[in-house]
């Protein structure tokens, strides 16, 4: 009877430390102390940043701790075991921070943190503010995929723009990158866009509305010049035409899945946002689902042996958007930039 | 416990990314400089709700007091319309200090990043870089 108790209390004992080794994170075993990180974190022009995340992630990966600066931009992570951390705040429209190599091995740390601008900048309306408000707004409702008549899924309403869900991996032949290289180079001064004429082939958004009937789909976006095209459902691809901005759209059906088939665009277009051409090769294939009322998956192969060594596929997704209307676009109501614009 | 917040960390960067906006009309690179802040204060004379962008026309005066007229970018009306802003949120006659970047081509130029009218209320922008209610 005594040997099982004694056996009892250490297994007990054991169970404890354990219990303790697993509760306790590496990086504070050694020292068995921890501290504060604490600081202010100020926007692009020195004004407190409120509501900001601040991230602390020990080197060894095994502690990550997060704080939420208040209105004066004032932050406080508490409880992070002695180490060296990496520390990051990401706002969406600004230049992501990071600093490696904060050191916590006293009760209190201190680190401001001054945000700076992205490539983007923040003019109003596209600053952090507005990303943050779209992105408030976003409330995708449930429900069953709608159908039409006919029982085919049916795309209509406005989404948001999609989102990438696996950017897959595209092999830019060497001339493709130079040309895209040279451009963004350029601060892209000689897109078409920039003169009010259609965006990149595999650009969408920010808002992208689908009207879909029996024979065509038209697809409509509300920053672009003339922000909609046509997707054919009751025919093929002429066998002469001319190149279009938009390219030739057609689609068929596979069970649930609307896959169409685009080709025949002009020289002029961009390829993508990151300013890559294409050649009179580009085939691409979109394949679309609605996956429920609120959500749609798309699956899109962008084939061009000109400028790709191989089909590039890549994925996205977007949410409905009950609530938003499309509004004109007239883009050559006041292009006032371009006398401003200077390529380098 | 790593692969959970390996994870967490990573649906944190792809919501980041997937929200993070695609370069609109034009590179601001191309005609701004993020070098350059400027703040403005001047008299209102016109807001134009126009595309591809939103301008305010206001005077600014130079140390001589002579009324220089500037032109300061916004976004898109249909983004400032998301945030529950229009064309008569502000007007002609109003005081305002804007907070932006200069042009590169040195001209009276802006993008305006933050408006503020004279009794101290910010127009168009927070401190906060939160959803926040619209303004």
């Amino acid at each position: 009877m005594y040997r099982v108790h004694d056996r009892l209390i250490r297994l007990c004992a054991v169970v404890s430390i354990l219990a303790l080794c697993a509760a306790v994170p590496a990086s504070a075993q050694s020292s068995g102390s921890r501290g504060t990180l604490t600081g202010t974190v100020l926007d692009p022009v020195g004004k407190p940043a409120g509501k900001v995340t601040v991230q602390a992630q020990s080197a060894d990966g095994q502690t990550t701790q997060r704080a939420t600066t208040e209105t004066t931009g004032r932050y406080v992570i508490g409880g992070l075991p002695f180490g060296v951390y990496n520390v990051t705040v990401t706002v969406p429209g600004l230049k992501a921070f990071e600093r490696k190599g904060v050191s916590v091995q006293a009760a209190s740390t201190s680190l401001d943190i001054r945000l700076e601008e992205g490539s983007q900048l923040s003019t109003l309306g596209e600053d952090p503010l507005g990303i943050a408000a779209d992105r408030a707004r976003r409330a995708p409702p449930s429900g069953p995929t709608p159908r039409t008549a006919d029982g085919k899924p049916d795309f209509s309403g406005v989404w948001w723009a999609p989102t990438v869900v696996d950017p897959g991996k595209p092999e830019w032949l060497p001339d493709a990158q130079q040309v895209a290289a040279r451009r963004q180079a350029n601060n892209r001064k000689d897109s078409p866009q920039v003169r009010c004429l259609p965006s990149a082939v595999l650009r969408r958004g920010p808002l992208v509305q689908f009207v879909q009937s029996k024979e065509v789909l038209i697809e409509i976006t509300d920053d672009d010049s003339p922000g909609f095209h046509q997707i054919y459902l009751a025919r093929s691809h002429p066998k002469e035409q001319d190149p279009l901005w938009y390219g030739d759209s057609v689609a068929r059906w596979d069970g649930d899945t609307l896959v169409v088939d685009r080709n025949n665009f002009l020289d002029e277009v961009w390829l993508d946002q990151d300013a890559h051409p294409h050649s009179d090769k580009l085939h691409v294939i979109e394949r679309y689902r609605r996956r429920d009322l609120g959500h749609m998956d798309v699956e899109i192969t962008v084939d061009d042996p000109g400028v790709l060594a191989r089909p590039w596929t890549f994925t996205r997704a977007s949410e409905l958007a009950p609530k938003e209307e499309i509004r004109e676009f007239i883009c050559n109501e006041n292009n006032s930039d371009l006398p401003h614009l200077i390529d380098k | 416990m790593r692969n959970h917040w390996s994870t967490a960390a990573m649906v944190v960067a792809l919501c980041v990314g997937a929200h993070a906006p695609a370069w609109a009309h034009h590179s601001f690179a191309a005609e701004f400089d993020v070098n350059k802040p400027v703040t403005l204060m001047g008299t209102v004379t016109k807001l134009a709700w126009t595309n591809p962008h939103a301008h305010i026309y206001m005077d600014v005066k130079d140390a001589s007091g002579k009324a220089v007229p500037w032109d300061l970018e916004l976004g898109s009306p249909n983004a400032l319309i998301r945030r529950g802003w229009s064309g008569r949120t502000l007007k002609a006659g109003d005081v305002i200090t804007v907070s932006g970047y200069l042009a590169k081509d040195g001209s009276h130029l802006a993008n305006a990043r933050s408006v503020t009218l004279s009794d101290g209320r910010t127009v168009f922008a927070g401190s906060s870089l939160d959803a926040g209610s619209a303004q």
